[in-house]
């Protein structure tokens, strides 16, 4: 039961070591995020005590983000060359194939977080292993849900390229709005419900409050530290935010799987052999 | 006792109001090669894919090796082998690395997986490139690792998809030379798609299928008995002799270029000519109906189109 979802999966990360350009290019963006808002935060962050460190953990996270959702989507190549036929006869069910695609974008989305991780230290963050530990366990939260979303995403699509940009174009300014880079304290208030409404900014929330070690604060110190929420003063904690993951984990997860096992792939127009 | 590895009954299948394949039932025995011929669009593909799993049937009743491909789609997955139309290897992994792959799809004993990528590959003469990338070969050379690996899980039913599409005449005879020599030693069921009518001639059933229908099954020979007849251009220093006696016998004939061209039903007729006429006859050249004729005979049209 296990040996064909861990198929999928060395063939995956295999197929992600041999095409390095997409992996270098996915942590360029965030490098390059890195590089420009550092300056942006240093001179405008509003009373931050470590602005650089608040700044590269939601880098990290969204860098989660963004891969586990792209890579989740490189089933629409599987799909168009081909390859998506030989899994669809073999003896093996749809939920183990897309439990196999899930896990390798999760895995994939780990990695680049943690090489994130890894520059950030050098930059001046500081972990201890606890924090280490329970920041890896968000990360594969984060990673496992907008894998599953992206998956589901690309088996609703199935063969557009175009969708695959509308996805990018979507989730690219989810990212500005959930306080990744940009503290959710100094956006305008005119976009505060989009914030509100936004999941990252959850997933931001509860990753900062993780990576910052904040949990010797108390709520308004929170609030002000963007990491917790005061919505009409109902307040949104860090642990609210954690639990509102781990329940989108499950409801993406099962929404994907449930929707693969149903898609019929056999129509998609593949590229046939040149005459 | 004979016994059929693919048995159809009555399967239509529907795509919104448009009838792909339209009530069509066969059965093709243990151990046999079978045809299926017929232009594009008549319905090939459809029934492939819903004998492979998937594609879901409208009506009808299939089986392989007795299971149904809709309800017991596993057990008919493991049986089977399959070499589509189109390339669906991984063209950035290896050739050993796509058939590792499907062996880890097919449960194949972990023990048993290289000595059986080593069979496979040998069969088709790729074990030379066994650690280059799908996308690194040939036409010819992917076609036949994409054979190799639908047969790595030793498959009871092989089904091939146009498996010679694309190829130039040497490899297809290569590929044929492959599908003949795996059948003996596996004395698999090979079920296979075609447009090319030499291939088809070599095998022991064709079925052609028109506009979702089958409208021919039987033997190759078979079927150019009943849909061909055998044409004798007859060059004869007394042609008046011969005219008369086809009229007699109302053999059809026409006269092109001073020859005369005898559209013969049978061997009999054959032979009755060339015993009657053999003083006469200066030159002869005698054609055998092919399965293309047949195809045309039935369809009313060439099957390229």
């Amino acid at each position: 039961m296990i040996r064909p979802i861990t198929a999928i999966l060395s063939r995956n990360l295999l197929k992600l070591r041999r095409d390095r350009m997409k992996l270098f290019l996915n942590l360029f963006m965030s490098g390059l995020f890195l590089f420009i808002f550092s300056f942006v935060i240093k001179s405008t962050g509003p009373g931050l005590e470590h602005p650089l460190n608040y700044l590269i953990s939601g880098i990290i996270i969204m860098t989660v983000f963004q891969s586990a959702l792209s890579n989740s989507m490189n089933i629409l190549e599987d799909i168009s060359s081909g390859f998506m036929k030989e899994i669809l006869v073999a003896p093996i069910n749809r939920w183990q194939i897309a439990t196999g695609h899930v896990l390798s974008a999760m895995v994939v989305s780990v990695i680049q977080g943690l090489i994130i991780v890894i520059i950030g230290i050098f930059m001046g963050l500081n972990i201890g292993l606890m924090q280490g530990i329970a920041m890896v366990g968000l990360m594969l939260l984060v990673g496992l849900t907008f894998s599953a979303l992206g998956l589901y995403l690309a088996t609703l699509s199935k063969e557009s390229s175009n969708f695959q940009l509308l996805i990018t174009i979507v989730s690219f300014p989810l990212t500005f709005l959930s306080g990744a880079y940009i503290p959710t304290m100094a956006l305008p208030g005119i976009l505060l419900p989009f914030v509100y409404l936004n999941p990252l900014t959850y997933t931001t929330a509860a990753f900062r409050y993780v990576a910052l070690n904040l949990g010797n604060m108390n709520t308004a110190g929170l609030v002000k530290a963007g990491v917790a929420f005061n919505i009409n003063g109902f307040i949104i904690t860090p642990f609210m935010s954690i639990l509102l993951i781990i329940v989108m984990s499950v409801v993406f997860f099962s929404l994907c799987v449930s929707r693969f096992s149903k898609a019929d792939f056999s129509r998609v127009k593949t590229f046939k052999h040149s005459h | 006792m004979k016994t059929n590895s693919i048995e159809v009954k009555n399967f239509t299948k529907d795509f919104g109001n448009f009838t792909a394949v339209n009530d069509i039932s066969f059965n093709v025995e243990q151990g046999t090669i079978f045809a299926f011929l017929g232009p594009n669009g008549a319905g090939k593909s459809t029934t492939i894919n819903t004998l492979c799993t998937i594609q879901e049937k409208t009506y009808g009743e299939l089986r392989i090796n007795g299971h149904d491909v809709s309800l017991q789609k596993d057990k008919v997955r493991k049986d089977i082998g399959i070499v589509f139309q189109e390339s669906t290897l991984d063209g950035k992994l290896t050739v050993e690395e796509n058939l590792k792959l499907h062996c880890a799809f097919y449960k194949v004993p972990k023990a048993e997986v290289k000595e059986r990528i080593d069979f496979v590959l040998d069969l088709v003469d790729i074990k030379n490139r066994s650690k280059s990338t799908v996308d690194s070969l040939s036409g010819g050379m992917k076609r036949r690792a994409e054979i190799a690996r639908g047969l790595v899980h030793f498959p009871k039913v092989l089904f091939l998809d146009e498996p010679t599409t694309g190829l130039d005449p040497q490899t297809r005879a290569n590929v044929w030379d492959y599908i003949h020599k795996l059948q003996k030693q596996k004395n698999i069921t090979i079920f296979l798609t075609t447009h090319y009518m030499d291939e088809a001639e070599i095998c022991d059933q064709v079925a052609i299928i028109d506009g979702g229908k089958i409208v021919a099954h039987d033997t190759p020979a078979n079927l150019k008995k009943r849909y061909t007849v055998t044409t004798m251009k007859i060059k004869t220093s007394d042609p008046d002799s011969l005219v008369e006696y086809l009229r007699e016998l109302s053999i059809k004939y026409s006269v092109e270029n001073g020859q005369i061209v005898v559209h013969a039903t049978g061997t009999k007729d054959v032979l009755a000519i060339i015993t009657k006429f053999k003083e006469t006859i200066e030159d002869l050249e005698i054609n055998k109906g092919t399965l293309n004729d047949v195809f045309i005979a039935i369809t009313g049209k060439e099957i390229r189109e």
